[in-house]
């Protein structure tokens, strides 16, 4: 707790932490000095000078916002003098603007002015001077718009580029009256401006504003402002969308909460407009002599029904399998998982959550008993050393990244770790460019420099993790022939960096891990993770306040499905399915036989296409994923789709995947449903209904359910999306204290057990969550790729994501402003390769590996290493997964996205 | 050297090879920092500060006051501390630091070596306004031969201390002279002034604690150090000890720079140094301290010039500029100027020293079609709107225009 001090502001005692900024704790104390270029967020700049107050038994004024509090302060806030001064200020403000406003923007300028009297021209004092100031406008930003003239040079733009986002593109041109920001060299567009809109957010005049929807929207007709969680990335930032005619035409970031404080990246901010699309699916289709009839909701679900129930009793319950759905809500996962479980009568429900971290889940499991991240957000900047792995953190969880670059600010280390470049290079201490599939010998060798250099927490690994010291003896073996020479040969990274790297790992006072699908993406994923965890470990850099490991989940869900039972091991809340106390207890919650629950492993998402393949699987319930993008080894994966007897496929657009279903179902998206999101950070926050659904698209669970009593089976009603998150918070024990009413506008992080638990923000900071309390180590040895390069294909294509499209694309590509930035696929080639295969930069290619093939653009690039391609995966017309194989990661069932051995050929 | 000069600062000039640093030590240099280094700093700073050394780069703030909060600031971030030496000589008929800087370098570099000791600093940098290429060139050298000969880097002089010091130039910002917001640019950032508290003794140059001083009072230390406090008090005025370079121009027969001792009067300056007027013209008025500083007429010819002598006649000694106006020069004119000035070196970071620095200039063009009697009341109007700018704006940009204007109206307003 910070200490408190008593001020007095115009003779009332006010109390405020010592050291907090005055204007702040004036305006919380219902003291409303007027300021245009302060704001919370940001540092103090002292430009507007309407705060000025006067400190008692001192001459002259002084800016509030620049003051700190300090016990026995006494100022005055108002008095005549002062309110004069501000008057001639705002005035002077007034001289060079141009006050044309059309209701698209809240005017905190305007307000002022209005609040002064000085709204008539009569009553002011100076001539207006705007219109010989030659300001401008740049115009040429897909997403917003900046007007000199109507700027009040109060640098809250600058600052929340620089100093929330961390990306300093924004600067002022000129000087005096005359300056006016400017992005980049003077071009929005062709500037580093990435369009998250955060000075969008923080502009108090109209001088800055959003172009999507400028022409629509009007202030004054919101209908209501509805705040809810991201449909993106995995960080859960909260949402504002304000609604007009029933049309969402805005989204802000809500300022002061967690995670994300207001921030946005360009898809939470101008990503909101698939939601109104036109291709939204609006009623149920059913195929009928190979096309898509429309039908109405019994005769599709009596079907779906019917066929259900036909193939379970021909073929068995096995015959059956579900994707859930890493887009979809906790209420709509648990209510799928509980389907599969009680309707199918077996465990095949998963989703591409096995295609993504499902490998560091593994190892976390089993070295730390949890697979969820340690940390909350604030930790990226709160930390001394962050590792960042395998983790293109700008680009895929751009919010996350900017507490990030708030921490480099501060002084943090940054160590990334990456066989390409990736944008937070440029803010890292240490770049590591391991050669692709190279990890375990990388993270080996560092283990073996901090061994040897005896940076080693004995202490942490005597209290916390399994067999002690012996327990270290045993990894100490099995790295010893990692030494810097041996590591460098097998992953080409100079042996001073990664010594150094992994000396300013162990020696940090607190250091974080963020690991993402470099690692996690191959057939050793597994033990990738592994190796991570006894770096960490042995550092003890875990079960301490800023310390740990953190995944950041991809998408929005894809922490919260899980945690509510949709894998084929589990059930609820990390329970494995053969714990028969738990399937007892499950059985009496959910009204059905203990025996009708199965005990049997069900299958993973990769699995379920092979038996699909091979003809075990008939039928499938698809909600809201595509495999037919992100399932790897497509050629195969299509055949195995064609061969089912019966797909079903629900999701909001028409997609990759519903074309081969038998009936697709028209749902909801995030913005016309209520229920909740998991995060990250493992808070649980509220997702909430802004707008209608189109057409007669209904909420997934309802669809279930009505699915499953057509089918007989009684999976249970519910009045509401809260009545299912009280029957999630009975059967996940770590839920147990959380509820719709509970999350309120905040969300509660997981672990909460109980309602009176304040929820959990670091895990294991007194006992971790295996069996013995302990961690445990798991030494692992570097096992070289099975996928060869050859004279046939020379390279090894890496894959990944962009900032600005998301996933397969069913959402982010129905985005105008998203698709002005990048809608187009591209493989990038180092220039060396490119010269030496007689390319071009720009030359048309088709890329071929064992599996398939397709066409794209070649891009020159030093992004990559040599021998190394890369390629986004967003992108329906070159679909990287034809070339991916579906060689599985023994432990975790993780395909290897990331090390596809390819051909290059210009077309 | 003329007989009523007094040199410290520039006491080497024209007597040794600027470009030679065993010149230098052959006249004594260097003694001073050898004997300074064996002293404890707090003893270096107390003699500063008995000697009542004022910044002279026109504050006129305590020298020794300022190395004191410095070398006692905690620091936030680390034990690191900077020196700092402002040689950004903008303020216009200003060009005494050009003087030292291209005629005895080594006395400045001297100068700071000491004060860094004094305080703490091990890193410092002289920020040179960029248009001085004499100076960077000199001052450069000055540094090199310091380091070959182990007066600068580690160890100096086998002692403890360690110092690197190095050259950082101006981008032709008038207001990157202000220490601030020299500090921003010297941190790479654009040249715009920090909000103040905190001073750079406690919050200066990456957040480090920071001495900050102009090129003429560094090059007093050495003096000080070597002839004690005591001595350099016997020079000078009671509250303003010491000599001034004062650089004289405008309308009067040797435009130039001189070193006296505080206290003389203009007259002298006009007479003895300026050599008369020109032409035999007479005297009108005299703007001292450049464009941030103030007309005076004739009635202050005689008035001893110190800091708080002329503060009592409304005036300034500020930098020391001495810009002499004749009898048919037009005070209009030399204040559209002036405004001009501000106007243009307005950084535009706070509003009433952005849009004010403007409106002073449409202000005072409006005065050229009016006639006399309205012209007196546009003058109270622009002194009115200059008081409003100094009483809110951030940084002294915007705190000067109300030094020129309200010395107009007290010494001018028939003329104006």
């Amino acid at each position: 707790m910070q200490a408190l001090a008593t001020i007095i502001i115009d003779g009332k005692k006010v109390q405020g932490a010592v050291g907090a900024n005055l204007l702040q704790v004036a305006r919380q104390s219902g003291f409303d000095i007027p300021g245009l270029c302060y704001h919370k967020k940001l540092s103090p700049t002292g430009a507007c000078r309407l705060c000025m107050v006067k400190i008692a038994g001192t001459k002259g004024f002084v800016m509030s916002c620049t003051l700190q509090v300090e016990d026995g302060l006494e100022i005055i806030a108002f008095d005549e003098e002062l309110e004069l001064a501000r008057k001639k200020t705002l005035e002077y403000l007034l001289c060079e603007h141009n006050e044309e406003r059309d209701g698209t923007y809240h005017d905190e300028f305007r307000e002022l002015v209005v609040r002064y009297d000085l709204d008539e021209l009569a009553s002011r004092s100076y001539p207006k001077i705007v219109d010989q100031l030659g300001y401008g406008c740049d115009d040429s930003s897909p997403v917003l718009s900046y007007d000199a003239s109507k700027c009040i040079k109060c640098f809250r733009c600058i600052k929340a580029c620089a100093e929330v986002q961390g990306k300093n593109v924004l600067s002022f041109s000129d000087r005096g009256v005359t300056s006016h920001v400017v992005a980049g060299l003077n071009h929005w567009a062709s500037s580093e401006c990435d369009g998250c809109g955060e000075c969008v957010q923080l502009c108090p005049t109209g001088a800055l504003v959003e172009k999507l929807h400028r022409q629509i929207i009007d202030l004054a007709k919101i209908e209501k402002k509805v705040q809810t969680t991201c449909p993106y990335c995995g960080v859960g930032c909260q949402l504002e969308l304000l609604v007009q005619d029933g049309k969402i035409v805005r989204s802000n970031g809500v300022e002061g909460v967690s995670p994300n404080d207001g921030r946005l990246c360009i898809k939470g901010r101008f990503g909101y407009d698939f939601v109104h699309h036109k291709d939204r699916l609006t009623t149920p289709l059913i195929k009928k002599k190979g096309k898509f009839v429309k039908a109405d909701w019994d005769e599709a679900l009596a079907l779906i029904a019917n066929r259900f129930t036909e193939i379970k009793a021909a073929y068995g319950s096995q015959a059956l399998a579900g994707y859930a759905s890493a887009k979809c809500t906790n209420e709509d996962n648990y209510i799928f998982q509980k389907f599969v479980r009680v309707a199918f009568g077996n465990n095949n429900v998963d989703y591409c959550t096995r295609l993504c971290h499902a490998s560091t889940v593994t190892a976390m499991l089993n070295s730390i008993g949890n697979g969820a991240g340690s940390n909350s957000i604030e930790d990226f900047t709160n930390t001394a050393c962050l590792l960042i792995t395998g983790n293109n953190i700008i680009d895929t969880h751009p919010v996350t990244a900017t507490y990030v670059k708030n921490g480099r600010e501060k002084g943090q280390k940054i160590i990334v770790c990456d066989p390409k470049w990736t944008p937070m290079v440029k803010y890292a201490d240490i770049w590591l460019q391991p050669r692709l599939g190279s990890d375990v010998a990388l993270l080996n060798g560092m283990i073996r420099v901090i061994l040897q250099a005896d940076l080693v927490d004995k202490g942490f690994i005597a209290d916390r993790v399994e067999g002690g010291l012996q327990a270290l003896s045993l990894l100490q073996k099995s790295v010893a022939h990692y030494t810097p020479e041996e590591v460098e040969k097998i992953t080409a990274v100079p042996r001073e960096k990664m010594v150094a790297a992994a000396k300013i790992y162990a020696g940090a006072a607190t250091a974080i891990i963020a690991t993402g699908m470099g690692l996690s993406q191959q057939v050793v994923g597994t033990n990738n993770v592994y190796a991570l965890i006894n770096l960490m470990l042995i550092c003890g850099q875990i079960g301490k306040m800023h310390a740990g490991i953190n995944p950041p989940r991809g998408q929005n869900n894809v922490q919260g499905a899980t945690d509510v039972g949709c894998s084929p091991l589990i059930y609820p809340g990390y329970i494995p399915i053969d714990d028969e106390a738990n399937r007892k207890r499950i059985a009496a919650l959910w009204s059905v036989d203990k025996d009708a629950l199965s005990d049997q492993p069900g299958l993973t998402t990769v699995e379920i296409m092979r038996a699909a393949h091979e003809g075990q699987i008939k039928g499938m319930y698809i909600m809201g994923e595509n495999p037919m993008i992100t399932d790897p080894d497509l050629n195969h994966t299509q055949k195995a789709i064609e061969r089912l007897d019966f797909l079903v496929v629900q999701d909001i657009f028409p997609t990759e995947t519903t074309q081969y279903a038998d009936v697709v179902l028209p749902a909801t998206s995030f913005a016309e449903k209520e229920g909740s999101f998991v995060n990250s950070d493992r808070r649980v926050a509220r997702v909430r209904r802004a707008v209608s659904a189109p057409g007669q698209a209904r909420q997934d669970w309802r669809i279930i359910v009505q699915i499953a009593e057509k089918m007989k089976c009684h999976i249970g009603s519910y009045k509401d999306s809260s009545a299912i998150f009280d029957e999630i918070a009975q059967a996940a024990p770590m839920m147990g204290g959380i509820s719709h009413q509970r999350m309120g506008h905040h969300g509660v992080q997981w672990p909460c057990p109980t309602k009176d638990h304040p929820g959990t923000s670091t895990l294991f900071l007194d006992h971790f969550n295996t069996k013995s309390g302990k961690a445990k180590l798991h030494p692992v040895i570097f096992v070289p790729q099975s996928e060869k390069t050859s004279k046939k294909f020379p390279f090894i294509l890496n894959s990944g994501r962009l900032l600005y499209q998301y996933h397969s694309a069913t959402m982010s590509r129905r985005n105008k402003s998203l698709n002005d930035f990048v809608n187009a696929s591209y493989v990038l080639m180092n220039e060396s390769d490119v010269q030496k295969q007689g390319l071009r930069d720009g030359d048309a290619v088709r890329v071929t590996s064992a599996r398939g093939e397709l066409e794209t653009v070649l891009r020159t690039s030093r992004e990559v290493a040599e021998g190394e391609l890369f390629m986004p995966w967003h992108f329906s017309e070159a679909q990287v997964n034809r070339l991916t194989r579906g060689e599985l990661d023994p432990d975790s069932k993780i395909a290897p996205f990331k090390y596809s051995a390819c051909r290059v050929d210009r077309i | 050297m003329r007989a009523n000069e007094y040199r410290i600062a520039l006491k080497n000039v024209g007597r040794i090879n600027p470009a030679n640093l065993d010149e230098y030590e052959a006249v004594g240099g260097i003694a001073t920092l050898r004997h300074s280094l064996l002293r404890t700093p707090d003893k270096i700073i107390d003699e500063l500060t008995r000697a009542n050394l004022r910044g002279r780069g026109g504050a006129g703030y305590p020298a020794g006051l300022k190395e004191r909060y410095t070398s006692e600031s905690p620091g936030s971030r680390s034990e690191l501390r900077y020196i700092v030496c402002n040689a950004d000589e903008g303020e216009p008929g200003t060009f005494k630091d050009r003087v030292i800087m291209e005629n005895d370098p080594h006395l400045l570099v001297e100068g700071i070596i000491i004060a860094a000791y004094a305080i703490g600093a091990s890193r410092g940098y002289i920020y040179i306004r960029g248009e001085y290429y004499p100076s960077i060139e000199r001052v450069k050298r000055a540094l090199q031969s310091y380091y070959d000969k182990g007066y600068l880097g580690g160890n100096i002089l086998g002692s403890n201390f360690s110092l690197d010091l190095s050259v950082k130039l101006g981008a032709g910002s008038y207001l990157c002279g202000e220490e601030l917001t020299l500090l921003e640019s010297l941190e790479g950032k654009r040249g715009y002034p920090r909000i103040k508290p905190p001073f750079p003794a406690e919050h200066g140059l990456w957040g480090a604690p920071t001495l900050i001083n102009n090129v003429e009072t560094f090059a007093h230390i050495p003096y000080i150090i070597e002839k004690g406090a005591e001595h350099y008090l016997t020079i000078g005025t009671k509250g303003s000890p010491g000599t001034k370079i004062f650089t004289l121009s405008g309308d009067i027969n040797r435009p130039g720079y001189c070193e006296t001792e505080m206290g003389i009067t203009l007259r002298e300056l006009i007479e003895d140094f300026g050599q008369g007027m020109r032409e035999g013209k007479k005297f009108k008025a005299a703007l001292l301290g450049g464009a941030a500083g103030t007309f005076v007429d004739k009635t202050v010819l005689d008035t001893f010039m110190t800091y708080d002598n002329l503060k009592k006649k409304g005036a300034v000694l500020g930098s020391g500029a001495v810009m002499v106006l004749a009898e048919d020069r037009s005070i209009y004119d030399m204040s559209v100027s002036i405004l001009e000035f501000f106007r243009h070196e307005s950084c535009g970071k706070c509003v009433p020293c952005r849009v004010g620095t403007r409106l002073l200039t449409d202000m005072i063009a409006e005065v050229g079609n009016k006639k006399k009697s309205a012209r007196q009341e546009m003058l109270g109007r622009m002194v009115d709107e200059a008081r409003f700018m100094a009483a809110t704006s951030l940084c002294p940009l915007g705190q000067s225009p109300i030094m020129p204007l309200e010395s107009l109206a007290r010494y001018f307003k028939k003329d104006f």
